[in-house]
């Protein structure tokens, strides 16, 4: 397929991509925050100040953040809210890199592969550190 | 609960809208109102912002990308630089002590001040360098006549150095960096200022998203604040792309320098007031 090709997908997809992750993120994060103002805003309150001190939850197994979402848990679902926006810069990475896969333009599968696993690791080693 | 929430609404949604007239983003005025006025600790704030930096790079990207401003092969090339910074910044940020974060942010701040007041025109050059060439960097630009002008580009490399520094202040500060990142691709690449501030806002989303996904998985980000700020700034630079094309920001200019050098201040201030 043609440069142009390839530019013209790249121009008509990635921002309905883009569009699509932000406002289903941001949908989730509204409602998480209607779900904490109704039914848990002592613990918000308690949260805001302790963060204030500097004393955060660390980290969240995620097992355990699906659980809590089935109970209905306000502070998960602001949770998931959260990860929801941070797979905007990975699902487009990941797009681009199956789309120069599908093009046999390797200069930047290679360069679109090293990003994505930048991501990856980073996110990996913060997990672990 | 809804006091608090109002309060970090307003602050957010401040700082996205001056963020999106100033070109400089949220990140720069919600890191340090968090820190200022929520008394919240630097590093709380740097992830609250690093996760709202990536959602007001995906609304802004939208429109740049479709009409063709962004240059995405530029973006994908220097987006290795940045991320490998932001990786290596968001885990500095988790073992820096919060007093140096502060320091660096005024130094930060300072480096904006200066680029908003030097900002300069375009500088379009007809032939590339081998490696731009090879990567197929060059493109067209409409000029005020709505004709598209052929761009090359230059000096990948060093242009790909001064984004790895971006990328480190970017995952150590919560913001997107995007004075260094025009400054790289306007006067070390000679990308046209217009094309490369498409550019830095779609590169942005990457950078900081590298930053944020560090912060995320080693429990760093405060839900009760990154959700609110999340949701203000997006909709502060919602505002204020709407009311950018009705307002001369040459006049802005002034006002924006002193914002910079008061929060550079401020910041430096504390920082140095706890050595």
């Amino acid at each position: 397929m043609a440069k142009q090709e390839e530019d013209r997908i790249l121009r008509r997809w990635t921002p309905i991509l883009l569009r699509s992750i932000l406002v289903t993120a941001m949908v989730v994060l509204a409602a998480g925050l209607v779900m904490t103002y109704t039914f848990a805003p002592r613990y918000y309150v308690e949260r805001y100040q302790a963060v204030q001190h500097g004393q955060m939850i660390g980290k969240e197994k995620f097992g355990l953040l699906l659980d809590r979402i089935r109970q209905g848990n306000p502070h998960a679902v602001l949770t998931v809210g959260l990860f929801i926006l941070t797979l905007v810069p990975l699902a487009r990475v990941a797009f681009c890199f199956i789309l120069f896969i599908r093009e046999r333009d390797y200069t930047y599968v290679v360069l679109t592969a090293y990003v994505l696993a930048g991501l990856i690791v980073g996110a990996l080693a913060g997990a672990a550190g | 609960m809804l006091e608090i929430l109002i309060d970090l609404l307003a602050l957010a949604v401040g700082a996205g809208f001056v963020g999106a007239l100033s070109g400089l983003g949220g990140g720069v005025f919600i890191v340090p109102a968090l820190v200022i006025f929520a008394h919240m600790p630097m590093k709380v704030a740097v992830g609250a912002s690093l996760i709202s930096v990536v959602a007001t790079s995906a609304g802004a990207s939208v429109a740049f990308v479709r009409d063709g401003w962004t240059n995405l092969k530029v973006a994908m090339v220097l987006e290795c630089a940045t991320v490998t910074g932001a990786v290596i910044g968001a885990y500095l940020a988790g073992v820096v002590p919060n007093v140096v974060l502060e320091l660096l942010f005024a130094a930060m701040m300072l480096q904006s001040a200066y680029f908003t007041v030097t900002k300069r025109g375009d500088d379009i050059l007809t032939k590339g360098d081998p490696l731009a060439e090879r990567l197929e960097l060059a493109g067209e630009v409409p000029d005020l006549s709505g004709n598209l002008v052929h761009y090359e580009v230059v000096k990948v490399p060093q242009g790909g150095a001064l984004m790895v520094v971006a990328g480190l202040m970017s995952g150590m500060l919560g913001i997107g960096s995007g004075a260094l990142k025009v400054m790289a691709m306007d006067y070390i690449m000679h990308l046209p200022l217009k094309v490369s501030s498409a550019t830095s806002n779609f590169m942005i989303g990457v950078t900081a998203g590298a930053g944020a996904l560090v912060f995320l998985a080693r429990g760093d980000v405060a839900t009760t604040i990154a959700a609110p700020v999340a949701i203000g700034v997006t909709a502060g630079a919602l505002i204020g792309s709407r009311v950018l094309p009705r307002v001369r920001v040459e006049s802005l200019r002034a006002a924006f320098v002193i914002i910079l050098l008061l929060i550079a201040a401020e910041m430096g201030w504390r920082a140095l007031s706890r050595i």
